[in-house]
């Protein structure tokens, strides 16, 4: 979790900078008067790290997927709620008496 | 709705509470949360942590409701004299409770005095008259008391009032169908997949009932009803697959004489045939010569 973080916060550093060298070269190209078409090819490869570091971050920081569809393994539904407002306490299992020994003791 | 995450999360710690190790209070309360009926385990478990003064305290102020479903549990196993100790204790603390009368009234029901339950619970709604778990305790004891179509007065009263409860609408239903009544219980079948419509089991019960009613119209809907299963539980439910089938070859029956050719009935019946064999295959394969005679007759029959 930590290392998420870490590897997060440089690839949004190393974003920021990316930014800033963009800026600077275009103020550098108005003042030699070209045309601005595109960053340089160094910033480029800066700007696809950052993304990449920054993309690992959001996947790995916050924690295990959970799955969506209805019916997979861990979803699908076993058993429904037993309506326990209608529970009868006048079943069978009244034959079958539990061992319970024990009292509420106080 | 218990998934299948929760109920091994729930086996592993029944297990668990089972052989010693700690973890009784997650146990109790994630039986609370799901609400099934575990009521030995319940009444073991609780007791022990409500026997031992140190573990109580930690509770804080869950001890209470873990007193009520102690005391329920207890009822549920006969253990009248425990629960009438903890629904003592919990009279004690909460002297005015609304909930502890609906407690000590349940008492009276599991003793089995079913006139002083009544009139416990007819003083009960007197203070309060739309008390939803006072009329749906009422139904219980008719039903408890053999008195299925008091249960069944006292049930329709509650849902001309309440509508929206899909519980007492499954209850409703499910006593119908214990009486063959099928109209009525496809009719609150209807009610219960209105209010919950993803989940599948609701569909396969809605689909059974209209297949036993029976007639052309009621069994097309019951396969389109199965066939809605199928695909909320992605293929899997075994007695989905098979109603598909029997569907099929009833719907061919029963218009034997008119000259329809249903061709996409036929591609469903052979796919979910297909889909039973390979499932069979997979998890009972010596049950599969049985499947196929019992398949080919049907697709013979038709």
């Amino acid at each position: 979790m930590g290392l998420g973080f870490t590897i997060g916060f440089i690839g949004v550093l190393i974003l920021f900078h990316a930014a800033y060298s963009t800026i600077q070269y275009r103020t550098l190209l108005k003042i030699t008067e070209e045309e601005f078409s595109g960053s340089p090819l160094i910033v480029v490869i800066e700007l696809t790290l950052g993304l990449l570091l920054c993309t690992w971050a959001a996947l790995n920081v916050p924690g295990k997927f959970l799955c969506i569809l209805p019916d997979s393994d861990e979803n699908r539904i076993v058993s429904l709620p037993g309506n326990l407002d209608f529970m009868i306490f006048n079943h069978r299992g009244k034959i079958f008496p539990v061992e319970m020994n024990e009292r509420l003791r106080h | 709705m218990v998934t299948k995450t929760e109920e091994s999360e729930l086996k592993n710690l029944e297990i668990q509470v089972d052989n010693g190790g700690g973890g009784a209070w997650e146990y109790l309360s994630l039986v609370r949360k799901l609400k099934v009926r575990r009521s030995d385990k319940v009444l073991k478990h609780g007791l022990s942590i409500l026997n031992d003064s140190k573990l109580r305290s930690k509770l804080g102020a869950d001890e209470w409701t873990l007193y009520e479903q102690v005391a329920v549990a207890a009822m549920d196993c006969q253990c009248l004299d425990v629960a009438q100790d903890c629904t003592k204790a919990l009279r004690k603390r909460f002297s005015e409770s609304k909930r502890v009368g609906r407690l000590e009234a349940m008492l009276l029901e599991a003793k089995g005095s079913w006139e002083e339950a009544e009139k416990a619970y007819s003083s009960l709604l007197e203070d309060n008259p739309l008390d939803q778990i006072i009329h749906k305790r009422r139904v219980a004891m008719a039903k408890a008391q053999g008195n299925i179509s008091g249960a069944i007065e006292w049930l329709n009263k509650y849902l001309e009032i309440f509508m929206a409860d899909h519980d007492a609408w499954r209850e409703l239903a499910e006593i119908y169908t214990s009486l063959q009544m099928y109209k009525q219980a496809a009719f609150c079948y209807e009610e219960v997949i209105l209010a919950q419509p993803t989940v599948p089991l609701y569909h396969l019960a809605y689909a059974d009932v209209l297949y036993t009613i029976g007639g052309l119209e009621n069994v097309q809907t019951a396969k389109k009803y199965y066939a809605s299963t199928i695909d909320l539980t992605g293929g899997k439910n075994t007695r989905a697959l098979f109603g598909i089938c029997l569907c099929t070859s009833a719907i061919a029956q029963l218009t034997k004489g008119k000259n329809k050719e249903d061709k996409e009935g036929s591609q469903l019946q052979s796919l979910a045939a297909k889909a039973l064999e390979r499932d069979y295959k997979q998890r009972a394969p010596d049950k599969l010569p049985q499947l196929t005679t019992a398949l080919k007759s049907l697709t013979l029959s038709s």
